[in-house]
């Protein structure tokens, strides 16, 4: 090999070890609160003293035994205090590097390296260099990617393009209309309302009583507060967008994508243009009201880990996204028309979506508990009105290169594909489909980019499609029509 | 309206060839030996119970595990040849296709060049019977398939013919 490809090992920044420290912390307070607040007299002091000192110990060490470097063509890491272990990863197997600093981190003016790795199949390891300096950051990242790809000539990072910004005016919208962030607090009051649980009962039950006395009586206070809790939630939703996405932003520098994002924790993730598959349109019908779209890439090796690491815009105005859907795969087709799928879909979305409901309003009735049997009614009113227009969403369009699916309705998804993706095909069809001459093709992507599926075509735009996207393959098992036959000239 | 569970619009014609008919044999002593377990889990709730003179208790479990260990016995005289009429496999230049299911149906195409790995597999009731089951894996996670009970020359001939096709070299 070149001596170019062989460097002297790295250790981590020498800060790290404050990182260890948090992290170990976490696991280890416990104890430590524990000891300080049983242990009378004299010994809380000093024992606390040693612990910690032990523990710097430890962490010191810990550090002086992680090297990492890069030699013929290979990450090698070693590590361990006790038990010494060695990996070692070819560059050519690593599908993605992620750059992540939490408030420390950026305090510290550090960043922590994800190295994500095909280990054998299907399955991904992960290697974590938990800091480095932002610098020594950047450069690996560029060291161990450019290992699959040529070497870049210039790595000039104002070539750069940027694809998509995010303002934070975009990112309070986002919040507010995301089913995600106006949950998030409710969940919270749930977890509080546990933790109330919890608490000795006479406690509980003062603070609620405490807190129903105060609560006002007439019709102005009570509507007061109803206003001002809408208000928090939607304070506390557009916050949390603002945190996880705040200057968001998308930047396509040739071989790579690049996203940005957050306020306290700042995450870069960079994707390979070669690895991308397609792309997602996501919606709600509170965000189409809004014309705003959440875009997400579909890519071979990047969904794996946390979620949010696919995410190309996490909000964003519908016209700019067809543009930029257009930019990253001129290909694309965002505004073709789909072909729809047969009436007889339609009743099985509508049973979906009201046969839960009227079975309970059915039992409330029978138990003539009138409230929740209005209440089941009206949501049953909701179902059909879902139900209609989870029918008006389906379809699919094949145009020879691109393959676009669309379902769902109070989170809808419309998929740009590259037929080439696919890694094996499957056609479903359930009893009650066969009835009405319907199935569903499910497409297996691979790599951790999930699977698409075509949900209620009719058999005859099943075989079609298939035909369609796999000439030779499907050409052995499709009984001749003239219709295929068209499709196929 | 058609039937249930026929035959109706053709998407894909069926595949050419069945498993083994002994798989039905295999599939039956599988169910047959889950029924054997809910009865004995079913004996040894009941019979304490009554030991210990709580009669109605005993009645209500006796009735509950008889029932499921009859719906087992009754699976393991259907299930297994419904299932083998209904399943079949082929394989073309290009890909596995693999068909499967009376009433949910599902047909599979794996294109060979997409396979990554082609494992034979035999479980202690599979080896009494001499039959082999064939697993076939993708970089998808849920994208494989798999074909139970073959004959071993059968097996054999399939993973080298797929192993083939899709370039991996034995051995490695």
């Amino acid at each position: 090999m070149s001596e170019r490809s062989s460097e002297p090992s790295g250790r981590l920044h020498p800060l790290a070890v404050l990182v260890f420290a948090r992290k170990r912390l976490g696991a280890s307070i416990l104890p430590i609160l524990v000891i300080a607040f049983t242990w009378r007299g004299g010994f809380a002091l000093p024992v606390l003293g040693a612990i910690v000192a032990v523990g710097l110990a430890v962490l010191v060490l810990e550090w002086r035994r992680f090297t990492y470097r890069i030699e013929a063509g290979r990450l090698v890491i070693e590590r361990g205090v006790l038990r010494h272990t060695t990996r070692v990863v070819p560059l050519d197997r690593i599908r993605g590097v992620d750059l992540q600093a939490t408030w420390l981190h950026r305090v510290l003016g550090l960043v922590q390296v994800e190295v994500e790795a095909a280990a054998g199949g299907s399955s991904a390891a992960e290697l974590t260099l938990a800091a480095v300096s932002a610098q020594e950051g950047e450069r690996l990242r560029a060291a161990l990617l450019s290992a699959g790809a040529k070497e870049i000539a210039t790595d000039d990072p104002r070539t750069a393009l940027v694809l998509y910004r995010a303002t934070p005016r975009l990112l309070v919208a986002g919040g507010l209309t995301s089913g995600r962030y106006i949950l998030a607090p409710l969940a919270v009051i749930g977890v509080i309302a546990n933790f109330a649980d919890d608490l000795p009962s006479a406690l509980g039950d003062r603070l609620l009583s405490e807190a129903a006395d105060r609560v006002p009586t007439e019709v102005l206070g009570l509507s007061l507060l109803v206003v001002g809790g809408v208000f928090l939630a939607l304070a506390l939703a557009a916050a949390g967008s603002l945190l996880t996405d705040w200057s968001f932003e998308l930047t396509d520098d040739g071989d790579r994508l690049v996203a940005q994002r957050g306020l306290l924790t700042r995450r870069i993730v960079a994707i390979d243009r070669s690895r991308v598959r397609g792309f997602d349109l996501l919606d709600s019908p509170l965000r189409r009201a809004f014309g705003l779209v959440g875009m997400r890439v579909v890519a071979a090796g990047v969904a794996g880990g946390r979620p949010g690491r696919t995410a190309l815009a996490p909000v964003i105005a519908s016209e700019n996204a067809r543009v930029l859907a257009r930019a990253l795969d001129p290909l694309a087709m965002p505004d073709a028309p789909l072909d729809r799928h047969p009436k007889a879909a339609l009743p099985r979305r509508l049973t979906r979506a009201v046969v839960l409901p009227a079975m309970f309003g059915v039992v409330a009735i029978g138990l003539q508990l009138w409230l929740p049997a209005a209440i089941l009614f009206a949501l049953g009113l909701v179902g059909v009105l879902v139900g209609l227009d989870r029918y008006r969403q389906l379809g699919h369009h094949f145009d020879g290169r691109r393959l676009a699916v669309r379902e769902g309705s109070l989170s809808r998804r419309w998929t740009s594909l590259d037929p080439r993706a696919i890694v094996s095909y499957a056609i479903q069809r359930s009893p009650f489909q066969a009835r009405s001459g319907l199935c569903t093709i499910v497409l297996h992507l691979g790599q951790g980019a999930g699977s698409r599926r075509v949900l209620d075509c009719s058999e005859e735009q099943a075989a079609v499609l298939l035909a369609e996207l796999d000439v030779p393959l499907f050409e052995p098992f499709i009984p001749r029509s003239p219709r295929l036959a068209a499709a196929a000239s | 309206m058609r039937a249930l569970g026929q035959s109706c619009g053709v998407i894909l014609r069926e595949p050419a060839s069945q498993l083994d008919p002994r798989v039905r044999r295999l599939w039956a002593l599988e169910w047959g030996l889950v029924a054997v377990g809910a009865a004995v889990l079913t004996a040894g709730i009941a019979v304490p119970m009554a030991l210990a003179e709580n009669r109605l208790a005993a009645l209500v479990v006796a009735l509950v595990g008889g029932g499921v260990t009859l719906l087992l016995v009754g699976l393991a005289v259907l299930q297994p040849r419904l299932l083998y009429r209904r399943f079949g496999y082929e394989i073309t230049d290009l890909g596995l296709y693999v068909a499967r299911g009376s009433f949910w149906r599902r047909w599979q195409v794996v294109p060979h060049a997409r396979i990554q790995t082609v494992d034979t597999k035999r479980g202690p009731l599979e080896r009494a019977l001499r039959l082999v089951s064939v697993a076939v894996t993708t970089a998808s996670a849920k994208g494989g398939t798999d074909i139970p009970g073959l004959d071993p020359l059968v097996a054999d001939a399939l993973v080298q013919e797929l192993a083939h096709q899709a370039g991996i070299n034995e051995g490695t």
